[in-house]
């Protein structure tokens, strides 16, 4: 494992381990406000990385900020890689007009920035964190589609694949025991490399003000609101911007490196 | 050896295009405002929104104005008025007042504008306001007359504000509105230069103004929507004027020796409305009061706000024309608890939603969450929710939102323009309604002519509404403003910022 | 030939109103615009009055068509809030995004491109590791936060650039960086990739056996060769820039696009929204039809398939 790899490894599982033990290690409620205390440095007796405009201890909110991250990142993965997933092999596979109308509805959407779409969802359906997800699935599924279609189309050429369906085997079973392990890696991949994408596409959404909505502590709305304090309280920008940073770049160099021992030809 | 000379090119490449420093405007008498939005027109008394009307305003004047310390009605393009009969008011028009193109400022300008405003073609949002004006009536070039379609006293308020901004006649007729929305012509003390879309307004000063040239030769409005940019411009001397500094802000805007904050306690109030128009514990009187008694708001002010509010007890604040001072809900957990208990609601089993915009007024969704950590002193649970601006507008117009929410209204300077959209159950963004007796006394107060008799009506009036407990009453905002420190300028209780107002110094 | 480019372009017709349509349907269900527009103390009965006379009473269907109608003459209404043509309002725009969006790949062709050369090149030596962080750190930090930092550093603290709005180069300079940041960073891994992939392959080493200089075999050979995975990701991710501006202009100020849709999207102003999506969907889809023509001519072994 190279060195990047290590790093990668290592910094999403510290920021696991953060999520995880968020409450046993914060020193305080990330909820509590305590308006005696607001907005101080880090370094203040009882808060190590210092206190936002309410009082609120920074660690804690930015450790929770992280669990939240990771919920976030799940789900949209989760929700993207299964909708596009099957979306995908349901177009590879059969090849008649169902295939073309998905991906004309994928150009559609990919003929949109994403953030843009992802911004004029959340205008409609509201703000808050179910929306949120649900306005980066809608925008994200595509990629998935188009990975899983093109892996199965070329799956679906092998010669094993031909003698599987040639000697009669029905379509689920091919799809389930030859084109599926097939596809797998890519869309672990895909999925590796867009867990990062989503998590910094929420903070930006909250950043333009349509996302996950106060007390909850998410580091994207944290971002959102350090503005207002930004020559008052750096570190309210600072350490949560550090930490979807390190995030970000754990996640990424973990995908790279199963990228590289899964699949090295993908390059997405 | 070549990289360093490019390098030093470079350097030498931005510095000229750097922006012009805050000396060389100091020199040259330029004043650069900072504001959020762009103007959403450039013709008057077409669109109600106070960043276009504050801009226009350098541009056109009012009929009237208000005097900045006492907020009363004061002349500016008509000189004086009085009352004729009970449906007719007569104005007498300043004389030797010239448009930017050279027209006669004539009692037909005054009527060219109400006929435009009130044109269903023009689709103007100032036909509403002065609904009860009939028609106007040219007596002589320099007298005018509003003919009303019953007594209405709050003529006058809504003459002074910017509800009535002069358009000229001849190019309105020959040019028409759209031109006019591009290039537009007034009497104020500047006169258009150029609208670059989104980016900046450019004034330049009216020699020929009629209370006397401006200080600024030429005043810039800049569009930085990004708040923390706004504030970077300030800080790094680009621009000299921004609103809205946030209290917590004001150590850093001083400390930089580039501007100072300045503030006036603002005619803008903000309150925590208790939702009676649907069923829920805000139906209940004593629940309403509980909740006044509940919360602190001296320590809301104190610690949420550093300080820069004003608290208020009624209705109306001491800002408005028509306040009376009323009794203040003191502080009292105790008392809170005796009323809910009277009532028959356990505050440990209460569970209420409070709705609130973000970042629309000051710290408004930091003090919501504060008075909901306040009511979880009681065991009270309070689910904050945090809405989009056009959401919150609509959940309150559809009566959707939770058993509260936050909201301000201003410039609030008279009480007809408090009174009537605030408590009664028909208007869009009332809290408060059904009060058969509330609506009774507001249409009549509305109607008196007479000044005392109106003075008393008003006073009764904000008796009544302080102990139907309408709201927790909260405060009049300051507001905060960064000015540059070779710019002298002090901000108004009526929002007005007004460039004509301020003088350069040179350091 | 032409038949590629006429078909091309019908699928773009298609898409474009396809993604006009959702659009449409999700922002008018999405809620009232026109209480945004008024006056807080305005009565009741004249909101009703004027979104009546706007047409917002009318059934949806009605109103779809009407819209449609409308817009194939390419009017797409008034702005609610500014009272002027909406298609006219977000085409004035949309120089200045183009601006920067071209600014934005001209660093990019500048910085990264020769990055990934020569992290290539020099592999697994210290220009490779610090440019590989470097790239990472870029994918991973968000703009908002870099472009916030930014203006803090050069423009409040050492005053060498203006905090934002458009002007001269200075004002230019920012906000390319920020935009550009994640699209360079891409773009130089690819290159990185792409390069060494070339690097490995025969010719490489025939032209070296040749007695070809290390420069001509990098320029000459490679980097034409690596050049169609690095358009066909470029071409990919180009589109992604015009989104990416909308951050970007909203910090700096820039009088573009994004800020205006943006605003737009928060003011619920539907004819500009509509506009605006169109704009973008055709010049997105004009884009990625350049990069593919592009492609071809760089490639004249994948000749356009239709």
């Amino acid at each position: 494992m190279s060195l990047t790899a290590i790093v990668g490894v290592g910094l999403t599982l510290a920021v696991v381990v953060a999520a995880a033990a968020a409450s046993w290690i914060a020193p305080s409620d990330p909820l509590r406000a305590d308006f005696a205390r607001s907005l101080q440095p880090p370094g203040s007796p009882g808060h190590p990385l210092g206190t936002d405009q309410l009082g609120r201890d920074l660690l804690a909110r930015v450790l929770h900020g992280a669990r939240l991250a990771l919920f976030i990142g799940a789900c949209t993965v989760l929700v993207t890689a299964a909708v596009g997933g099957i979306l995908g092999l349901v177009a590879g596979f059969v090849e008649r007009w169902p295939a073309a109308v998905l991906m004309r509805i994928a150009d559609v959407q990919l003929s949109f920035p994403f953030i843009l779409l992802a911004m004029t969802i959340n205008a409609i359906v509201g703000l808050g964190l179910r929306n949120i997800i649900l306005s980066l699935s809608a925008a994200g599924w595509v990629v998935y589609a188009r990975v899983v279609r093109g892996e199965v189309l070329s799956v679906k050429e092998r010669d094993y694949v031909q003698a599987a369906a040639a000697l009669g085997v029905g379509r689920p079973r091919l799809l389930l025991r030859h084109v599926l392990p097939n596809v797998a890696p890519s869309i672990i991949v895909v999925a590796s490399l867009q867990f990062s994408q989503f998590i910094v596409a929420e903070a930006a959404i909250s950043f333009l003000g349509f996302g996950v909505q106060p007390p909850t502590p998410a580091w994207g709305s944290m971002l959102a609101e350090s503005r207002d304090f930004l020559y008052v309280a750096w570190w309210l920008a600072a350490f949560p911007g550090a930490a979807l940073a390190l995030t970000a770049l754990g996640v990424n160099l973990l995908g790279d490196w199963l990228r590289d021992t899964l699949d090295p030809k993908l390059r997405v | 050896m070549r990289r360093s000379r490019l390098l030093a090119a470079l350097s030498l490449l931005l510095a000229l295009a750097a922006p012009a420093a805050a000396q060389d405007r100091a020199r040259t008498k330029e004043i650069v405002v900072g504001l959020g939005a762009e103007p959403r027109t450039m013709l008057g008394v077409t669109i109600v929104d106070w960043t276009t009307n504050t801009q226009l305003e350098h541009i056109y004047d009012r009929l009237l104005d208000r005097d900045p310390k006492t907020l009363k009605p004061k002349p500016m393009l008509a000189t004086g008025w009085k009352v004729v009969n009970d449906t007719t008011w007569e104005f007498a028009l300043r004389q030797g007042v010239r448009f930017h193109n050279g027209e006669p400022f004539t009692a037909h300008a005054v009527k060219a504008t109400m006929d435009y405003l009130k044109d269903p073609a023009n689709k103007t949002h100032y036909a509403a306001y002065w609904r009860q004006v009939k028609e106007v009536q040219v007596v002589n070039d320099h007298t005018v007359r509003f003919v009303t379609d019953g007594p209405w006293p709050g003529l006058i308020d809504r003459a002074s504000l910017t509800d009535f901004l002069v358009l000229p006649p001849k190019a309105l007729r020959e040019q028409g509105p759209q031109k006019l929305a591009q290039h537009p012509i007034g009497t104020g003390p500047f006169r258009f230069v150029e609208w670059r879309r989104d980016d900046r307004l450019v004034l330049e000063r009216n020699p020929d103004y009629w209370q006397g040239p401006a200080d600024a030769s030429r005043v810039t409005f800049r569009f930085i929507p990004e708040f923390s940019a706004r504030m970077a411009a300030l800080l790094s001397g680009e621009i000299d004027i921004m609103k809205d500094v946030p209290p917590h802000a004001v150590d850093a805007v001083e400390r930089s020796g580039r501007a100072r904050v300045r503030s006036t306690v603002s005619s803008r109030i903000n309150y925590l409305a208790l939702v009676n128009l649907k069923p829920g514990p805000m139906q209940d009187v004593r629940v309403r009061r509980a909740m006044n008694h509940a919360v602190d708001v001296d320590e809301l002010i104190k610690q949420v706000l550093r300080g820069r509010a004003t608290r208020m007890c009624g209705p109306l604040a001491p800002a408005n024309v028509d306040y009376a001072p009323v009794e203040c809900y003191p502080h009292d957990p105790a008392r809170a608890q005796a009323l809910f208990k009277e009532a028959g609601v356990d505050p440990s089993r209460l569970s209420l939603t409070l709705d609130t915009p973000s970042g629309r007024y000051p710290l408004d969704k930091d003090v919501s969450l504060a008075i909901a950590a306040q009511l979880q002193r009681l065991g009270i649970k309070v689910n904050v929710v945090v809405n989009e601006w056009g959401t919150h507008l609509d959940k309150i117009k559809n009566r959707a939102t939770g058993d509260m929410f936050f909201l301000g209204w201003g410039p609030a300077l008279f009480g007809q323009g408090t009174f009537e959209p605030l408590f009664q159950a028909s208007q869009t963004y009332a809290s408060y309604g059904n009060n058969k007796v509330v609506d009774e006394k507001i249409a009549r107060a509305v109607k008196i002519v007479d000044e005392k008799g109106r003075a008393a009506a008003y006073a009764e009036l904000q008796k009544l509404l302080r102990d139907e407990a309408p709201w927790v009453f909260l405060w009049q905002q300051h507001d905060l403003y960064g000015v540059a420190s070779h710019v002298e300028w002090s901000p108004r209780a009526d929002e007005k910022v007004w460039m004509y107002e301020a003088k350069i110094v040179a350091r | 030939m032409r038949a590629y480019f006429l078909s091309r372009l019908a699928q773009t017709a298609v898409v474009v109103f396809l993604s006009l349509t959702a659009v449409f349907a999700m922002v008018r269900l999405g809620g009232d615009p026109v209480l945004l527009f008024m006056p807080m103390d305005i009565q009741a009965k004249d909101v009703d009055e004027y979104r009546e006379r706007l047409g917002f009473n009318d059934p949806l269907v009605v109103q779809y068509g009407r819209f449609v109608g409308a817009a194939l003459r390419g009017d797409f209404g008034e702005s609610l809030r500014y009272r002027s043509d909406a298609l006219g309002l977000v085409l004035e725009r949309l120089p200045a995004t183009l601006l920067l969006a071209s600014s934005a790949v001209l660093l990019t062709l500048l910085v990264a491109v020769p990055l990934g050369v020569a992290c290539a090149v020099r592999r697994n030596r210290l220009v490779d590791h610090v440019g590989t962080a470097a790239t990472v750190l870029g994918q991973a930090v968000p703009g908002f936060w870099l472009g916030l930092m930014l203006i803090y550093l050069f423009a409040v603290q050492l005053r060498w650039l203006p905090t934002g709005g458009m002007g001269g180069l200075a004002h230019l300079v920012m906000p390319s960086i920020v935009l550009a940041a994640f699209f360079s960073a891409r773009i130089a891994r690819l290159t990185r990739s792409a390069m060494l992939d070339a690097l490995g392959e025969d010719y490489v080493l025939t032209a070296r056996a040749k007695g070809l200089g290390e420069g001509r075999v990098i320029s000459k050979h490679t980097l034409r060769n690596s050049a169609i995975p690095i358009v066909t990701l470029a071409g990919l991710e180009i589109g992604q820039l015009l989104g990416g501006a909308v951050i970007t202009e909203t910090i700096f100020a820039w009088p573009g696009l994004g800020r205006l849709t943006v605003q737009a999207l928060l003011n619920r102003d539907f004819p500009v929204v509509l506009a605006a999506v169109f704009v973008t969907s055709v010049t997105y889809t004009l884009i990625n039809l350049a990069v593919d023509l592009l492609y071809g001519w760089l490639d004249p072994r994948v000749r356009l398939r239709a």
